[in-house]
């Protein structure tokens, strides 16, 4: 094992909830991370938001304190308390000193464990998330993202956004905050990840104590593994916005899951195609020889249950519809041809470098193992990574480019001014006009 | 990871080890050894930002770190980036007010790849017309993005346009849009031979090197650049603000919002530390005072104050600015008016010592998850020498903030927080019609 590849930890305790852990030498620092193994994925129809609001709710209030107590509490520890949704889980982050650390697992134990719901609070919740609503709508590239999803997967669970959406807003009521953390966030489908300046066997002796007979409520859903029958139809489709002076371009079709075997190959294949910056085949026609955007990124996202493949990207509107033409015009070549082995060789050594970058952080750390663990990639993943990296050849990287990549069933969003790249676009093929939502 | 460091954080200590290198030719080179993980941070600091400007030409120092990329003698355009990239390098570069930054995190075994590649941009960089026009087209992109486009972005350079009347921070970094259009090949080759010398730049090595391993490398690649003293140091100051000035922005928007600037001081002044505390103690954490007063009763969607933190002020006297953007239904005015009471109420009560206390942890805590990265700590040495002349201050950031005493922090509210050296640019949402009225937004 390389020395820098920290030994991971793990113990399953007695209530059934995993613990990992790493331990961290550099600087007196602990991350705390809380992992339901349940996400927005599970929000109910109409209302997106519900798995996100709930874990914010933990925070406003437990059976022994207030909000205020519990912010007083964590920012008296110079900490960072965070709650946040996402489409496979539902995190609670607790960060801060070492020397802390017994303070910051019992407010954590304490938020997932005793949540009051206090119904005044969600008023205030409300009011917080319309507010934002209103200030992410003004961000183009959020606002293309968000469109661009909901047209995609439509009612479907990736199609609504983690956050809330506008008609939601008014929609979730606290029994369905109330009813996703009984039924949801339960020590059968949860985590606990500690990296930081502590010895394993303290921290397993105080989770022990504080986590070991915490039972949550019922049985957690069966989680979400498999997309759904009906997707948006391949085509061009334009929502106008005629105040900017930019478009911004999302196209893209469904993807793979994450435990899906061809992942090595695909990553490697995409990080030519599109991750990989200057060295992507995107980045090289659309920026470098082009000079039409600043920047320019093509993402599978691997979720447990197949996620988008996106590409994005944003050009002064008059470019717009050439940017399109080219994007589609380099994803079909590599399709056809895939990358070159000199291509695949920088691919490769690229992630097997710039692994120890992604161990140099208690938080980096912790994401690592929080992906191992929810998508089971085994204790070992981090010691066999970079080998798996390097056993992919040129072929099975050619093959995961022609199966995977489909220029034909491209779904294409334009968010910009109509009046300025309409006709251009419409030469392209049909297009079809969008509404807000 | 070195598995015989000790697991006790009683035992820690917050210092940076800086080994500092002056060669011939003027480069100032500092190294930051630390073997926790088999990577380092490469980072050359020239000290030339939007600061050195002049009008007519605003936006040069950023245009020319793109065109650092667009290739040498040897190497083609961004074949600079695809090879360090390639070894698993992160590679990027930032432009500020003060300075322009070039680094590459990678794994030490490619240390002296970056070395070389570095020196050899800065001998034979090549630039021709055809990559210039490619170059600036990005630009101009980049700043619909973050200006044009963005919420705020150009309500945000109306303050510094409103704030600054004779000092170069007045405009953005990225440049004014007729600039960046105008700037020629020629200026940028100008711009070049005055500010990228050895003389003018500070590079920095954090990570897994031995310090004399490291300088001898640098000797390599370095030390053959002619000696040339750095430019001569540019002092420009803004003349003290003699009254509140008010601007209004309208535009397309969701939100109405306004943006208050106050003129604080530099990264020199011993000032920076009890303002920072300032800035936490009322926007920093949800118990700060207008999280509470503001954000969690939902009346703002945001209230926060800003001022960046060293290292990251700026050399001259930089601006603590004070955002609101008004939730739906609130009052702007309103708003604005309760903001300025909660000041004067701290004016005359002061800060507990609960208070302070809890923003000095924030910042504490703050520092040292930061120094978790090579990255971090290179920039503290690098930018702390390059805008004060004094390296060794990275490592008294922390007993700085521990100093500060609650006298301090109502001192600083009165100086600094007053009406007279206010500057308030407002966010008036308009309809798209009313919008293209007005004119176009560049």
């Amino acid at each position: 094992m390389a020395a820098h590849i920290p030994e991971v930890y793990q113990v399953r305790l007695p209530n059934g909830m995993n613990l990992l852990g790493v331990e961290y030498r550099r600087v007196p620092w602990v991350s705390l991370t809380f992992m339901a193994k349940r996400g927005s994925e599970t929000d109910p129809a109409g209302k997106a938001g519900v798995a996100d609001w709930t874990v914010e709710y933990l925070t406003l209030g437990t059976g022994r304190r207030s909000q205020l107590q519990l912010a007083q509490e964590v920012d008296s520890l110079g900490a960072h308390l965070g709650a946040r949704g996402d489409w496979d889980a539902s995190r609670l982050t607790l960060e801060g000193l070492a020397e802390d650390f017994q303070e910051l697992l019992a407010i954590l134990a304490e938020v997932v464990q005793t949540p009051a719901f206090p119904e005044e609070e969600l008023i205030l919740l409300r009011e917080r998330r319309r507010a934002e609503l209103a200030q992410i709508l003004d961000e183009p590239r959020e606002l293309a993202s968000r469109r661009y999803y909901r047209l995609f997967f439509g009612e479907a669970p990736y199609g609504q956004a983690v956050r809330g959406e506008p008609e939601s807003l008014e929609a979730i009521e606290l029994s369905d905050l109330k009813s996703y953390y009984y039924r949801e966030i339960n020590p059968l489908a949860a985590s606990l990840v500690v990296v930081g300046m502590i010895p394993f066997s303290r921290v397993e002796a105080e989770v022990q104590r504080l986590w070991g007979t915490w039972k949550g409520g019922g049985q957690p859903s069966p989680p979400y593994t498999s997309a759904p029958a009906k997707l948006c139809s391949p085509g061009l489709y334009l929502l106008d916005r005629p105040e900017w002076t930019q478009s911004e371009i999302r196209l893209g079709h469904l993807g793979l899951p994450r435990s899906h075997p061809d992942y090595f190959p695909l990553r490697l294949a995409n990080y030519v195609l599109g991750e990989g910056g200057f060295s992507s085949r995107l980045m090289t026609r659309i920026r470098s020889e082009l000079g039409k955007t600043y920047g320019i990124k093509s993402l599978f996202h691997f979720r447990r249950a197949p996620g988008p493949f996106t590409v994005s990207t944003f050009t002064p509107a008059a470019h717009t519809a050439e940017v399109v033409q080219e994007i589609v015009a380099v994803i079909r070549d590599f399709r056809d041809h895939g990358p070159t082995s000199q291509e695949l060789a920088e691919a490769k050594s690229y992630y097997v470098g710039h692994f120890p970058l992604t161990l140099e952080t208690p938080r980096a750390i912790s994401r690592r193992l929080q992906s191992m663990d929810l998508y089971d990639l085994g204790l070992d993943y981090l010691q066999h990574y970079t080998d798996r990296i390097n056993a992919v050849t040129l072929e099975e990287a050619q093959r995961a480019a022609q199966t995977y990549l489909k220029p034909e069933a491209l779904v294409i969003l334009v968010v910009g001014p109509a009046a300025h790249c309409r006709e251009s676009l419409a030469a392209l093929g049909p297009l079809t006009l969008i509404a807000d939502q | 990871m070195s598995w015989s460091r000790s697991l006790d954080p009683s035992g820690w200590q917050p210092d940076i080890p800086i080994v500092s290198y002056s060669l011939d030719n003027g480069l100032k080179l500092f190294v930051l050894p630390d073997d926790t993980v088999p990577v380092v941070s490469v980072q050359l600091h020239y000290h030339v930002g939007s600061r050195n400007e002049l009008p007519g030409i605003t936006g040069i120092s950023h245009l020319f770190e793109h065109l650092m990329f667009r290739g040498t003698e040897t190497l083609g355009p961004e074949e600079f980036a695809r090879i360090l990239q390639s070894k698993g390098g992160e590679v990027n570069a930032f432009t500020t007010r003060d300075h322009t930054s070039y680094f590459e995190n990678l794994p030490t075994t490619h240390l002296e790849l970056a070395l070389s590649l570095e020196a050899d941009r800065l001998r034979a960089l090549k630039l021709d017309e055809e990559n210039f026009q490619t170059e600036r087209q990005v630009v101009v992109s980049e700043r619909k993005l973050r200006s044009v486009d963005s919420p705020f972005g150009l309500v945000v350079e109306q303050l510094f346009a409103t704030a600054y009347t004779q000092h170069p921070y007045a405009w953005p970094i990225i440049g004014w849009d007729q600039d960046l259009r105008r700037l020629t090949l020629r200026d940028c080759l100008s711009y070049f031979r005055s500010y990228y010398h050895p003389g003018n730049l500070a590079l920095v090595i954090a990570g897994d090197v031995q310090p004399e391993i490291a300088r001898e490398m640098v000797g390599r690649h370095f030390g053959d650049f002619p000696g040339r003293s750095a430019p001569e140091a540019l002092i420009v100051e803004e003349p003290p603000q003699r009254g509140e000035r008010r601007a209004i922005f309208k535009k397309v928007s969701m939100v109405e919002a306004f943006f208050a600037g106050f003129h604080v001081v530099g990264l020199g002044h011993p000032d920076i530390y009890p303002l920072t505390l300032l800035a936490v103690i009322l926007s920093g954490g949800k118990s700060s005072r207008l999280y509470q007063e503001f954000v969690r009763p939902g009346r703002a969607a945001e209230m926060q104050v800003e001022l960046s933190p060293p290292p990251w002020t700026s050399q001259d006297a930089d601006l603590l600015i004070m955002t609101a953007v008004a939730a739906p239904g609130t009052a702007l005015a309103a708003l604005e008016a309760d903001l300025w009471k909660t000041l004067e109420r701290l004016e005359q009560d002061g800060v507990e010592e609960e208070e302070l206390a809890r923003a000095k942890k924030l910042l504490r805590s703050q520092t040292v998850q930061a120094l978790s990265k090579n990255f971090y700590r290179g920039l503290m040495v690098g930018l702390f020498y390059l805008k004060t002349g004094d390296a060794s201050l990275a490592n008294q950031v922390l007993g700085r903030y521990e100093a500060v005493t609650r006298e301090d922090i109502i001192r600083v509210t009165r100086q600094y927080l007053r009406e007279d050296n206010r500057t308030v640019v407002i966010l008036k949402p308009v309809s798209p019609e009313e919008s293209q009225r007005l004119g176009a937004l560049a």
